[in-house]
């Protein structure tokens, strides 16, 4: 081959890779999301409209949602970390996932942004979103567990929905009131998963009682007097009044909001964002539910606030993209509409302090429980594990054996401690 | 001298006939095969089984030699649920034989409606094992589940029961919807092996005057023990890693009733974030099916010789 025409393919060859080149570097720039938000009917449509606005905003980055059910999600986000592919962004329990190594420090974000975005946040809210004293996370909702009638069912009980139970007595009187053939009061949660701890833990609180110590070293869970006690009248109103819904070993969140929304429980231990999932199913119940604060033995704290928050992984190629895409995600315009279509509680003071959210007479309730309740998940590597595991065994044993139930306790306390114990 | 002359001869021979050249065209046509087994098989056996001797925590790892083995063998939660798995496996193994020789020597007897009356049978197989155990899931379902309103409504049962909710009642509904899924496989395979029989035997059978359990106990048992052999082995090498069904439908609950090896390994490496507690499970796995496996090859080996003589 004569060399001029080698010169020109070569130079052709140079100037296609050029091309390529230039090519692959004008490609938008791809943020992965995991959330299972992004699956509930609630919340779907707002994501969508939300990563539009983002993408027309930012053409240079693409949301590509990822979606996952609940039972499945911490696993398909394990098995990717794992493999250096986690999402960019994930929605999900923050000392885990930081403790594994699974996340990015945002420090140097957050310490980056202007004052009147970091002043929004409650310091003991940005608290709990920080592992060994860094920043893992930022907040987005918070599930507040409040005590929620039916309104009808309270007054067909001759009952009156206006002055709901302030103390257990008063709450178990009226759980047999509102017991009848095929209808019981409430539920009482021992299904696998962490809402059963959850809603344990607001009772534990509800009495004075504690299941850590602050250390997160030890449970107490046999040791605490007032823990035993909450326990013990919680699973009762299964075990001995008869007053909550049979099959709890099988009861979770999904069952529980499908019976109450079918009037088969009057009552639910639940937060905010379980009305949607109610209404959902039964939408003759709008306007017919009553949020009230869940009865209790001491003036605080009374409940739960479960924090969601949305956080940057290790293995995230892009981070500045991803923390550009939180704060969006985390702005006031989308925080509120988050509120007002899906009914996630905003952690923003700024969001919260909102006319439109203030004047709302169930939400403002919420913020009142919200007020007098202790945050979870509790800060320890092992939470998911302890919660959604051990404890929920404990329960299930107890409910079968309640004679046995302190002898239960200690050998939680025991396989609970020693978890704790073992980092 | 001779035989070394003959033997020289030989290799001459085959030197010459070029067999020497294409000794190797065999392996070099397994090669990809292999390749793609060791890639599949044998790097995540190494894998496993380095992780088994490891202390992880997420992406942090440290060698520990055999304390996860240690830790395992001195844990009353895997004995526990070796014990639980050895019931399910064993019930299920049994079910699935009894019921299916039952419904093969059934179906083989039927000439009216006899193939939409197998593909009936087969269609459990069929479906998803996740998505069969969704739908169980709701059928068992306490206070809206149609087997409670079924059982309720004939007076079978005064009250409707917690069929997930109780540890011996939970076991036995998984080992049910198990059998519903895996019955069909086994009485697939006794069916072949019933249509294999010569009909000579029979005829020569009620010739001498066998009555109907003469002919089942002395024709169709003895034919068919080649295959009761294998449907027994390859039923239980399936049926002890089975996971998919009592994941969906109890997660290892009630109180661990039903936590089964393949449901604490899942529990332990995702639950608790330990990969290496659970691959030295996954590793005792491997060893009980592997022993499982060379019984099997043992059994079957000289079973396939006889029914071939």
């Amino acid at each position: 081959m004569p060399t001029p025409i080698k010169r020109a393919l070569a130079l052709g060859c140079w100037l296609l890779v050029g091309l390529g080149t230039g090519a692959a570097s004008a490609e938008p720039v791809t943020i992965t999301w995991q959330s299972t938000s992004l699956s509930e009917k609630q919340f779907a449509p707002i994501a969508e409209e939300l990563i539009a606005e983002f993408e027309a905003a930012n053409p240079e980055i693409r949301i590509k949602p990822i979606l996952v059910g609940r039972k499945e999600d911490w696993t398909k986000f394990v098995t990717a970390a794992q493999a250096g592919k986690a999402p960019c962004v994930y929605r999900g329990n923050v000392t885990t996932a930081a403790y594994n190594g699974y996340l990015r420090p945002l420090d140097d974000f957050f310490e980056a942004s202007e004052d009147s975005f970091k002043q929004v946040w409650p310091a003991d809210i940005l608290n709990a979103v920080r592992f060994e004293g860094r920043l893992y996370a930022l907040p987005v909702y918070a599930g507040i567990y409040a005590e929620v009638y039916n309104r009808d069912l309270v007054e067909a009980a001759g009952l009156d929905p206006n002055a709901p139970p302030e103390t257990w007595d008063e709450y178990l009187s009226w759980m047999k009131r509102l017991t009848k053939d095929g209808q019981w009061g409430t539920a009482v949660l021992a299904g696998p998963t962490t809402t059963t701890t959850r809603t344990l833990l607001s009772w534990i609180y509800s009495n004075g009682g504690r299941a850590f110590n602050d250390e997160m070293t030890e449970s107490s869970f046999s040791t605490d007097p007032k823990a035993v006690e909450a326990i013990r009248f919680y699973l009762e109103l299964a075990s001995k009044h008869g007053v909550a819904a049979p099959g709890a070993a099988t009861i979770n969140y999904r069952e529980q909001t499908t019976l109450f929304a079918q009037g088969k429980i009057a009552a639910m231990r639940n937060a905010y964002w379980g009305f949607a999932k109610v209404l959902g199913d039964n939408p003759d119940l709008a306007g017919k539910l009553v949020v009230a604060m869940p009865p209790a033995n001491v003036a605080a704290p009374r409940s739960v606030a479960k924090i969601t928050a949305e956080m940057i992984t290790s293995s995230c190629e892009h981070p500045e993209q991803a923390w550009t895409f939180l704060r969006h995600l985390l702005s006031p315009k989308w925080q509120a509409r988050s509120m007002t279509e899906a009914n996630y509680m905003p952690l923003r003071t700024d969001v919260a302090e909102r006319p439109e959210i203030k004047s709302d007479p169930i939400v403002s309730r919420y913020l009142e429980v919200g007020a007098i309740a202790r945050t979870i998940p509790l800060p320890h590597p092992a939470w998911a594990d302890v919660a959604g595991k051990d404890v929920v065994k404990a329960l299930q044993q107890a409910l079968l054996e309640p004679d046995r139930l302190e002898e239960i306790l200690r050998e939680l306390d025991e396989t609970v401690t020693e978890k704790l114990q073992d980092l | 001298m001779s035989g070394g002359r003959g033997m020289r001869e030989e290799r001459a021979i085959w030197r010459a006939s070029g067999l020497r050249r294409e000794r190797w065209h065999g392996y070099y046509f397994l090669a990809p095969t292999l390749l793609f087994l060791a890639l599949l098989i044998a790097v995540p056996l190494v894998q496993a089984f380095w992780t088994s001797l490891q202390r992880t925590r997420g992406l942090r790892s440290s060698f520990v030699g055999l304390d996860n083995y240690l830790h395992l063998f001195g844990s009353e939660r895997f004995w526990h649920s070796l014990s639980v798995s050895a019931l399910f496996t064993v019930a299920c193994v049994a079910l699935h034989l009894a019921v299916g020789l039952l419904l093969a020597l059934a179906l083989h007897q039927v000439t009216f409606a006899r193939t939409a009356l197998r593909l009936g049978f087969l269609t459990p197989w069929i479906i998803a094992p996740s998505i069969g155990a969704v739908v169980w899931v709701w059928l068992l379902e306490p206070q809206f589940g149609v087997v409670n309103h079924i059982l309720t409504s004939l007076g079978i049962i005064q009250e409707a029961r917690v069929w997930l909710g109780e540890p011996l009642l939970a076991l036995g509904s998984i080992i049910a919807v198990d059998f519903w899924r895996g019955m069909p496989f086994v009485m697939l395979l006794l069916l072949a092996g019933l249509q294999g029989i010569p009909a000579e035997q029979y005829e020569a059978a009620a010739i001498d005057g066998a009555n109907a359990w003469q002919k089942f106990r002395h024709v169709t048992l003895p034919n068919l023990r080649y295959l009761l052999i294998v449907a027994t082995t390859l039923d239980t090498i399936y049926t002890i890693r089975h996971f998919d069904i009592i994941a969906v439908m109890t997660a290892g609950g009630p109180a661990s009733a039903t936590e089964v090896l393949p449901v604490l390994i899942y529990n332990t490496a995702f639950e608790a974030n330990r990969f290496g507690r659970a691959s030295a499970v996954g590793i005792v796995l491997l060893g009980i099916v592997l022993t499982l496996s060379v019984l099997y090859l043992r059994i079957v080996k000289p079973e396939r010789d006889k029914a071939e003589a």
